[in-house]
């Protein structure tokens, strides 16, 4: 009972959190509502007994990406309501392809009703036995070893990818150099000249 | 562990290419970019190893490793030995040209092996995560490459467009691999298999979904936006690199989940396929007409190529598999050749990539210009060019599996495709003038002649024995 | 072996000279094609007189197998029977006349050996015809004349009326050759051969075997028979089909004398002949023939009383003459038609020759409205085309001694005469016909002798300047009045009219017994049936002809000697019956009007509306605008806003998606085997 109060709340709230991203006028409001998107499905992870996906959920997509948004919006200082005068326009166009969408979904889940197809594979296993992180952490090096290191693979793409793209060699930036500095001789820093009075160095 | 270490040992081409790439990029760290060259050099080496490994160390039956992440059969190796040596083609193109236009970076090689590294988890994907985990890594290189031109305008529009609507595709993917998991309760192919026809509606929107993810991929219409766009905002060599190996990755996966898991599915399918493949051909004949850049046309040519190569396959026959497989191997150098001379075709220091452009080339560089036709008669499908029995194949397979309908709108398609292929010759040996175009590069012009030699006569000549590659290939898998 | 070398010989020869006559020149090119003429043309006589009165057997002799395919066997051969061989003579016999005779008379043409290498193709093409041992083989030589007299009448290419009236001679021919195949295939498809031999012997073995379309059905024989006439038809310029032969004229005369008088046209007679035993067993085809040929003699006949244009007058004539061959091979006696072929060969070719002498004399003056006189200046020519007139018009006395055609037409009369008696559908109206046609011929043929010859020269006296390159002196003495100022014509042309002047004096005498005489069943040997049943007729049949023969001359001494002018008064007063005739019962205008202009008519009504709106509208027009207009359309979608590709996408996977769940609804499709 308690259980499905807290449901219908957290996925309402994820549901209207999520329109007023795309609604809210101001960015900043945007990027906020955005985290309080993600709390709301941290919530509904945790009623589905994946802690672990939760903690998960806030650190990393609240924590880390969604404070960088924030950052980036501010910094940017992109006029947000120029690039949304036509929104709009496609409000009734979109309205019609999300609603036949929502049609589609609906079907599926009926027939899902009915098929009740691979219901028992859903479970990670029971809650009282193994913590969420001790039953991902037996499969993630054993079962999904292949996927993990691919994923490391991305994540380094990613890397090469943000360098390539984004870092600058400029030329005449002045950095320090210890080992020149420190084997600098004297032949190269001192240059003895023979200045004739009234002249000057030219 | 004995299993880990069995796997490790069918996967070393996929080893090779990971360690390649990690080494390269330490390497590269230290060399910096006066390395390039080398490195490039030694990734192209590493990706013919690699392919050679693939196609020549195949197991008698299909063998899954990891757990059942990954297979290796025979499809997989014939599909990562033809994606390995195109990818090859296209970095020796690109080095060449980026030391040229002094943008060379040694990120080239490492980004394009890793790319590759993506594709062979794609040809050899047996559960959902695995094919998820290779599409991204494929893609996310290529959204880099796309964006390699940094400073140009069109380059970073390229790189950025291919990666917001890539991500939306992959959503569609994750969308419905979800659904599958949801109705069959299982990520791997196997099981998959087992409780797909049980599925019901949910299965098949979720097959759809994952289709239409893929569809982005292979650039089949209407998931095709992308395409004309980053293929003339990205430079020529990565353009090439886009227009080939990706495209055979992505239709050997296409064949692989509908001929593995869904093929008891394929009344669902066939017709979605169907579909994918008309638009295609409708799509890439009609709109090239009109294309004055050559780079936008060839994009609509592969657009229109892949829903030729998508025809077969909706029969759900294997005997579509082995004649789409054949399309491609086909396909792969003649669409490079084409590239390469466009890569070759530059004056005062830029590229000549208008149709405009090729006026007077066949006075100017006959043997250009005789590649060119080469390449473009095979491109339209005159006998006796290799690209007329590739596609003699697919319309042969499409007939066969009762899509007459299918094969009709192809013969249409191909017509009109026939005719922008002409006017890119037309330009070339009749449109008088033409500013002088610098000295070509000898290794762009050595790559296009490879693509041509192999358009004619090599292919043709080596048809029979490519074909019953592909047939043992699909015969051994499926 | 002799005859191989006679078919093969004028086609190496013709094939030397035409493709060779750069480095030939003309005078041996000339030289090489009457030789060869001359050795075809002796060799077929010592074949004839072999046949004839040695035992030489009949024979084919196979050359090579033209088609085998599926059953359908065509064999190229050299066939040797009493008709080729009486056809062989007249061929080789007067195709070298003509060459000698071409010497003289294209003595100043620039493209003498073009005209001599077609001269001979010719040749090469009617033997083919004439020793055709199946229908193929025949077709071949037809068709092969046919291009032959194409180039011919045309050989004055630079003018439009040779052009002209050569593309009238191959489309009316056209016409009656589609018959002609239709027939062979019709053949074909009734008795599984085209060999004669194979088909003679089925068609009497099934005399009534039907063939037909749905209830439709005929007997084989007829319809076979009947469709092979339609052929013969075009090619003999027979009524309906005739209206090519009067304008074919405007080619070189020696080609009108070989060609369009001796032997081409006569082709479609032999057809007839050869297939004698088809045309026995099909009494209505046979009737068809009689009533197109008697109707083709009386009224060419008519249209030449009022033809001013000397040769014109003698085409008529001739077309004339082809309708006695017609109709008396369609009352049956196919003997007679052949002799009368034969000996009409020698005067006609003499009339045609003489009148080219007479042309070339008055420097290529044809209408002889502006002749006259000429008998001064070119006796010998006179006397000649005098002898063929005779022997046109059939003089001579009933069991005594005639000129050629005596015998033969006469001959023609009676077997219709005979006809009647045995029931022959038509032969009263040939009998009538050729009576009557006979009158006119004589009226006609002095008419042409008296304008041209008699009376005073009515030219005008043209500058002679310009004919000066002639070489030839014969101003001075043509000035005075009432002779022409003509020439006569060299030794080269006058010899040829002495020969075939004496065939035709003597050809009917001497081979009546043979054609239709006594001998007539050992001459024809199996060939040709011959009707033994020898009739005795009335004496009024055997001399009518020679009666309105006298008639008619009798009347064009009145209108040409007596009363000179009086013809030029009643054509210049008009009147509908000289109109009616003058131009030529209209055929002209009436297939003027149907089918040039309606052809005309229907192709622009289909170019406009069928091809330009209907298939290049809606065909290539309309599928390169469509094409080109979506092309645009996709042009202008793809707008390069990331957010409107990604709504694409997203509109299609929805779209994609609402057809899974509707296939999967699909009860039919829900489960897959």
């Amino acid at each position: 009972m308690l259980a499905a109060i807290a449901f219908y709340a957290m996925a309402a709230t994820a549901i209207v959190s999520a329109f007023a991203v795309i609604s809210a006028r101001n960015p900043v409001h945007s990027v906020l509502f955005l985290i309080l998107t993600f709390f709301s499905a941290a919530g509904l992870f945790v009623l589905m007994g994946a802690e672990f996906l939760a903690m998960l959920l806030v650190v990393v997509y609240v924590g880390a990406v969604a404070v960088l948004f924030l950052f980036v919006v501010m910094m940017l200082d992109v006029d947000f309501v120029e690039l949304r005068q036509g929104f709009l326009n496609y409000l009734p166009v979109g309205a019609l392809v999300a609603l036949a969408l929502f049609a589609e979904l609906g079907l599926v889940a009926s027939a899902a009703g009915q098929a009740g197809a691979g219901r028992a594979a859903l479970s990670l296993g029971g809650p009282g036995e193994v913590t969420n992180a001790e039953a991902i952490g037996r499969v993630l090096y054993t079962d999904y070893l292949l996927v993990f290191q691919l994923a490391g693979l991305i994540l380094f793409v990613a890397m090469l990818g943000a360098i390539v793209l984004t870092l600058r060699h400029r030329p005449g930036v002045k950095r320090q150099d210890i080992a020149k500095q420190v084997g600098r001789r004297r032949s190269e820093g001192v240059e003895l000249k023979d200045v004739r009075p009234g002249q000057g160095i030219v | 562990m004995s299993d880990l270490i069995y796997s490790l040992s069918w996967a070393q081409p996929e080893l090779w290419l990971a360690g390649f790439a990690l080494a390269g990029a330490l390497v590269g760290a230290w060399v910096k970019d006066r390395g390039a060259g080398l490195l490039s050099g030694a990734g192209c080496l590493v990706l013919i190893v690699a392919g050679v490994l693939a196609f020549q160390f195949q197991p008698r039956t299909a063998q899954t490793l990891f757990g059942g992440a990954l297979v290796i059969d025979a499809y997989a190796g014939v599909a990562k030995a033809l994606i390995a040596l195109s990818a090859a083609a296209t970095l020796w193109l690109g080095a060449d040209h980026f030391r040229r236009t002094n943008e060379q970076r040694f990120e080239l090689p490492v980004l394009t092996v890793l790319a590759v590294l993506g594709m062979f988890i794609m040809a050899s994907a047996n559960d959902l995560i695995t094919l998820y985990v290779g599409v991204e890594l494929q893609s996310l290189a290529a959204y880099v490459l796309a964006a390699w031109r940094r400073d140009d305008a069109k380059s970073s529009e390229a790189g950025l467009k291919y990666f917001v609507l890539g991500a939306i595709s992959s959503g569609l993917l994750l969308f419905g691999a979800s659904y599958i998991y949801g109705f069959t309760g299982s990520l791997r192919f196997a099981d998959i298999a087992a409780a797909a026809p049980a599925g019901g509606v949910g299965v098949t929107f979720g097959l759809v979904l994952l289709l239409c993810g893929l569809a982005f991929k292979v650039s089949a219409a209407p998931f095709h936006m992308w395409t004309p766009d980053v293929y003339e905002g990205a430079p020529t060599p990565i353009t090439a690199f886009f227009a080939a190996a990706p495209k055979l990755a992505a239709l050997v996966l296409i064949g692989r989940v509908l001929y593995g898991p869904f093929a008891e599915l394929t009344p669902q399918w066939g017709q979605v396929i169907a579909a994918l493949a008309a638009l295609s051909m409708a799509v890439g004949a009609v709109a090239a007409l009109l294309q004055t850049n050559l780079k936008r046309l060839m994009a609509y040519s592969s657009i229109a190529n892949m829903g030729f190569a998508l025809m077969p396959l909706a029969s759900g026959d294997p005997a579509g598999l082995t004649a789409a497989l054949l399309y491609m191997a086909i396909y792969l150098p003649t669409t490079i050749g084409v590239f390469a001379l466009i890569v070759a075709l530059r004056r005062d220091g830029r590229a000549a990539e208008e149709i405009d452009d090729l006026a007077g080339l066949a006075a100017r560089r006959p043997f250009m210009a005789a590649l060119f036709t080469i390449l473009m008669f095979s491109l339209a499908g005159i006998p006796p060019l290799a690209g007329f029995w590739g596609k003699w194949v697919v319309f042969m397979a499409a007939v066969r599996g009762e899509l007459v309908w299918l094969a009709i709108v192809g013969g249409i398609a191909a017509v009109i495709a026939a005719a922008y292929y002409l006017r890119v010759l037309a330009a070339i040996w009749f449109k008088p003038g033409g500013a002088a175009l610098q000295a070509p590069s000898a290794t762009a012009m050595t790559v296009a002649f490879i693509g041509a030699a192999l358009s004619f006569p090599i292919l043709v000549l080596a048809l029979g024995w490519l074909e019953r590659v592909a047939n043992t290939a699909v015969g051994a898998s499926f | 072996m002799i005859e191989t070398f006679i078919v093969l010989a004028p086609l190496i020869a013709a094939a030397i000279a035409g493709l060779g006559q750069r480095f030939l020149g003309d005078k041996l090119a000339m030289a090489l094609t009457t030789g060869v003429l001359g050795l075809c043309c002796a060799l077929s006589l010592y074949t004839f007189a072999a046949f004839t009165w040695g035992d030489a057997p009949e024979r084919v002799t196979e050359l090579f197998r033209f088609i085998d395919v599926a059953g359908f066997t065509s064999t190229w051969s050299v066939r040797i029977d009493s008709l080729s061989v009486v056809m062989l003579v007249v061929v080789t016999v007067v195709s070298f006349l003509v060459h000698v005779y071409s010497i003289g008379y294209m003595a100043d043409d620039p493209h003498r050996a073009r005209f001599f290498s077609y001269l001979s193709f010719f040749t090469f093409a009617m033997l083919a015809l004439v020793t055709a041992n199946d229908f193929l083989q025949m077709f071949f030589g037809w068709e092969g004349v046919g291009v032959a007299s194409y180039l011919l009448i045309g050989f004055w290419y630079q003018n439009k009326a040779p052009n002209d009236a050569a593309i009238k001679a191959f489309v009316v021919n056209r016409v009656g050759d589609f018959g002609f195949a239709l027939g062979i295939m019709a053949c074909f498809f009734a008795y599984g051969s085209i060999r004669f031999d194979e088909v003679f012997a089925q068609a009497a073995a099934h005399p009534q075997l039907m063939i037909g379309v749905g209830d439709i059905s005929f007997r084989a024989v007829e319809v076979v028979s009947g469709l092979l006439f339609i052929g013969a038809m075009g090619k003999s310029a027979q009524f309906f089909l005739h209206t090519w032969l009067p304008d074919a004229m405007e080619g070189p005369t020696p080609v009108s004398a070989l060609i369009h008088a001796a032997t081409m046209v006569t082709a479609g007679v032999f057809m007839v002949c050869r297939c004698a035993s088809l045309y026995e067993l099909a009494p209505y085809a046979a009737g068809f023939v009689t009533i197109i040929g008697a109707t083709t003699a009386i009224f060419a006949a008519t249209v030449g009383l009022a033809q001013n244009d000397i040769k014109r007058v003698v085409a008529y004539s001739t077309c004339s003459q082809l309708g006695y061959m017609f109709f008396a091979a369609g009352v049956g006696a196919y003997n007679v038609a052949m002799f009368h072929l034969f000996t009409h060969a020698f005067f006609k070719a003499l009339l045609f020759l003489g009148a080219g002498s007479v042309i070339h004399g008055l420097h290529h003056e044809q209408d002889m409205r502006r002749m006259g006189g000429v008998r001064g200046p070119m006796t010998i020519t006179w006397a000649m085309m005098l002898i063929g007139t005779l022997a046109l018009i059939g003089f001579g006395v009933p069991g005594f001694f005639g000129l050629a055609g005596f015998y033969s037409k006469d001959a023609a009369i009676e077997a219709a005469f005979a006809g009647i008696e045995a029931g022959r559908i038509g032969a009263q109206w040939a009998f009538w016909a050729g009576v009557g046609a006979a009158l006119l011929t004589s009226f006609y043929s002095w008419r042409l002798l008296f304008m041209t010859f008699e009376g005073t020269y009515r030219g005008a006296a043209h500058g002679h300047g310009e004919h000066h390159g002639h070489g030839e002196t014969h101003s001075a003495h043509h000035q005075q009045s009432g002779a022409a100022p003509a020439h006569e014509s060299p030794m080269v042309m006058l010899a040829p009219l002495f020969v075939l002047a004496f065939g035709a004096v003597f050809a009917g005498w001497f081979f009546a017994p043979y054609f239709v005489g006594e001998h007539a069943g050992a001459f024809w040997r199996e060939t040709l049936h011959v009707s033994h049943g020898h009739h005795e007729f009335p004496d009024w049949v055997i001399w009518a002809p020679l009666a309105v023969t006298g008639a008619g001359f009798v009347f064009a001494v009145f209108f040409y000697l007596l009363n000179q002018g009086l013809g030029a008064r009643i054509a210049a007063a008009g009147g509908p019956v000289h109109a009616f005739l003058y131009n030529k019962w209209f055929f002209d205008e009436i297939y003027d009007f149907i089918f040039v202009k309606g052809g005309r008519a229907l192709g622009n009504f289909l170019w406009r509306w069928g091809d330009q709106r209907t298939i290049d509208g809606l065909g290539p027009d309309g599928v390169s605008a469509s094409t080109r207009f979506a092309s645009r359309q996709m042009r202008r979608a793809q707008t390069g806003f990331v957010y409107h590709y990604s709504f694409i996408m997203l509109i299609a996977a929805v779209a994609f998606g609402a057809f899974a769940i509707w296939a999967g609804a699909q009860p039919a499709n829900g489960a897959a085997p």
